[in-house]
């Protein structure tokens, strides 16, 4: 997908209204009688985009001013970010958030690739359906509930994963509880949750690669991995690519809805990550201006990831992020 | 090539891409593999997917043997059980007679519902509009949306514009947030601009005119495209937790996502003590908490099941062609 064509828009050669495209000067002489029912149809939606997405933009201006009980605000600049700055706690946020988001790009991000090349292996229709329609569902559930799924799996008492350690002689380990395996559990779960469906990108890319390649291959004599390292994995290494840069335009969101669902008193200072405490400073403790700074802060390094992203995306895959 | 995505669905005028839910036409033998090494490697490869298989489903179905034991042998059951010990169906009994999840229920249901049509409707009308090639002011439009992707101002803006506007503790909080989602949108707008404009001009001759083509013509013909964004937006809603526990104060307002939020992730045992009450509506006096959480996920889930059967004709091809394409 590509930024210049979702802005240039049209390739389709007739147009509406008047064939061929006609020039702005007579667009614009068409004018109104002949567009007002597209800007009809478009208003209500761009009008709850201006209002809901444009108005917060305006007012994240809060993370300058100090919030007074009695309106207004008062301009402060950029003290809120000094306060944050200052403070240690935002520090080991920001680590937490660093070394989450790096764990699941290191372990998370290959499993699909590695489902993906095992699923093109498989034949027989009936059992590659079944085995993608079980794997893709965990996709599809809240985080609530695999929040709910890994505190049962996951319990000393009589969650699955102790019952197996104890039935291989083990001590049962209650790892949401632990703050070294807290993080692990954000790993696996991820995985859970996402190796089967970021998988179905991989076999698209996989099944768009030219067939007549791998009969020629196999005239030649090459076996599976001979196959799958000199034509499948070159043939979806754009999609991996663009995949990749993908998730480093989300390095700052190490995943709010799962932490938030995961987090307990116990094990709160390893997983902390800048959402949450966006979240908990800003909306429990009611320190606004604050909270909105730090949120600002990491929307405006999103911002610039993103940006970055896609220049890097396009430059190197021809295709950007949107 | 960057060919830009076109459809989430094959076009009459296009040609069908292929499914990855398909096997393809390769001799099944040839694919095994002809030597004792190559039949190996494909054993394990399957063992290995099989074991995925296994480790997504068996957590749902030791909830769902654990909801349907006996109440009295829940206590000594193995998360690795598959198979209920004893036999009873008191939980369900109780949970769809607790009052906090029936509110939920019915919460999530009037959120998912009243969402998504709003959704569904601004989306499609708003991506036909911009679909029209040579609409002034089509540009500025597309950047205006694609804005809204890269720059987010955060939870606690987002927050005081509810405030602001008096949303707070309203449904519509919940039901308005982000109205038009800007990545389904594109989706859409690409699936137009992949009608044949032969059927509109034809349309446009014979003297309809464009809010009627657009009722007639074009939503029968994106039926399929209109189907998979509704299905992303019902899947968002129904499974959104934090816009609800941000906006809504009022437990009574709240959707089975954060009731089960407060019963399982919180173990908020205060809120189940009405449970002592729900004796009434059964013989059971006494349920057991395990069993009731496992069926109160299961509950949750439930909607998603049914949907799911959709959600593997629609999502699959939508995300195949419509989200990258290389």
């Amino acid at each position: 997908m590509n930024l210049s064509h979702v802005i240039a828009g049209h390739k389709s050669p007739g147009n509406v209204p008047g064939n061929p495209e006609p020039s702005r000067a007579v667009r614009l002489s068409l004018g109104w009688r002949a567009w007002w029912p597209y800007y009809v149809m478009i208003a209500p939606g761009l009008l709850f985009i201006l209002i809901w997405d444009y108005i917060p933009m305006y007012e994240a201006r809060m993370a300058f001013e100090q919030v007074r009980i009695i309106p207004p605000n008062i301009w402060v600049g950029l003290k809120q970010f000094q306060t944050l700055f200052a403070s240690p706690v935002f520090y080991a946020v920001i680590l937490n958030t660093l070394i989450i988001s790096g764990m699941k790009l290191l372990f998370v991000f290959p499993v699909p690739i590695l489902v993906a090349l095992m699923l093109n292996e498989v034949r027989g229709g009936p059992l590659r359906k079944t085995i993608q329609s079980a794997i893709y569902l965990p996709h599809f559930l809240s985080w609530v509930v695999i929040s709910g799924l890994f505190i049962a799996l996951l319990s000393p008492s009589d969650g699955a994963v102790n019952d197996l350690l104890k039935l291989f002689g083990m001590q049962p380990v209650g790892f949401m509880t632990n703050t070294g395996a807290i993080r692990w559990v954000l790993v696996i779960s991820e995985m859970w949750r996402s190796a089967g469906w970021d998988s179905l990108l991989y076999l698209a890319a996989i099944i768009a690669i030219d067939p007549q390649l791998y009969d020629a291959a196999e005239v030649d004599g090459a076996n599976r991995w001979q196959k799958i390292v000199y034509i499948t994995l070159p043939g979806i290494a754009p999609t991996i690519a663009t995949l990749f840069i993908l998730n480093m335009g989300m390095f700052l969101s190490a995943g709010l809805d799962q932490v938030f669902n995961m987090t307990n008193d116990v094990n709160r200072s390893t997983i902390d990550i800048i959402d949450t405490y966006v979240y908990r400073i800003g909306l429990q403790t009611g320190e606004y201006a604050l909270g909105t700074a730090a949120g600002l802060f990491k929307g405006v390094i999103g911002f610039v990831l993103i940006i970055l992203t896609h220049l890097v995306s396009k430059r190197l895959t021809g295709r950007g992020v949107w | 090539m960057a060919e830009i995505a076109t459809t989430e669905t094959p076009h009459p005028a296009a040609a069908q891409p292929p499914s990855p839910l398909r096997g393809e036409g390769t001799s099944v033998r040839a694919a095994i593999g002809r030597s004792p090494l190559e039949r190996i490697e494909y054993a394990i490869i399957v063992s290995t997917l099989l074991l995925m298989v296994v480790v997504t489903v068996q957590p749902l179905i030791n909830l769902l043997a654990i909801s349907l034991s006996d109440n009295s042998k829940v206590a000594g059951m193995s998360g690795l059980a598959i198979v209920p010990s004893g036999f009873s169906v008191d939980v369900w009994n109780v949970l769809i007679h607790h009052p906090s999840v029936l509110r939920g229920l019915l919460n999530a249901l009037l959120i998912t519902g009243g969402g998504t049509l709003i959704n569904v409707g601004l989306t499609t009308l708003m991506a036909w509009g911009l679909s029209r090639p040579g609409l002034p002011g089509r540009r500025i439009i597309y950047v205006i949306v694609l804005i809204t992707i890269v720059f987010e101002p955060g939870m606690i803006p987002e927050y005081f514009f509810n405030k602001h506007f008096g949303l707070l503790d309203s449904y519509w909080s919940v039901i308005m947030y982000k109205a038009v989602n800007a990545w389904y949108l594109i989706i859409l707008v690409r699936f137009f601009e992949e009608i044949p404009e032969d059927l509109i001009e034809a349309a446009r001759i014979d003297g309809a005119n464009p809010f009627q083509i657009f009722y007639r013509i074009v939503l029968p013909l994106a039926k399929p495209a209109i189907a998979t964004i509704a299905l992303f937006y019902i899947v968002f809603h129904w499974n959104d937790f934090f816009h609800p526990l941000l906006y809504l104060n009022d437990q009574n307002k709240w959707p089975l996502q954060l009731v089960l939020r407060q019963f399982v992730v919180e173990g908020d045992k205060l809120s189940i003590v009405g449970l002592e009450d729900m004796g009434k509506y059964t013989n059971a006096s006494q349920i057991n908490l395990r069993a009731f959480k496992a069926g109160m996920i299961l509950l949750t889930i439930a909607p998603i099941l049914l949907i799911y059967p959709l959600i593997l004709r629609y999502f699959t091809k939508g995300t195949m062609t419509g989200a990258l394409k290389g």
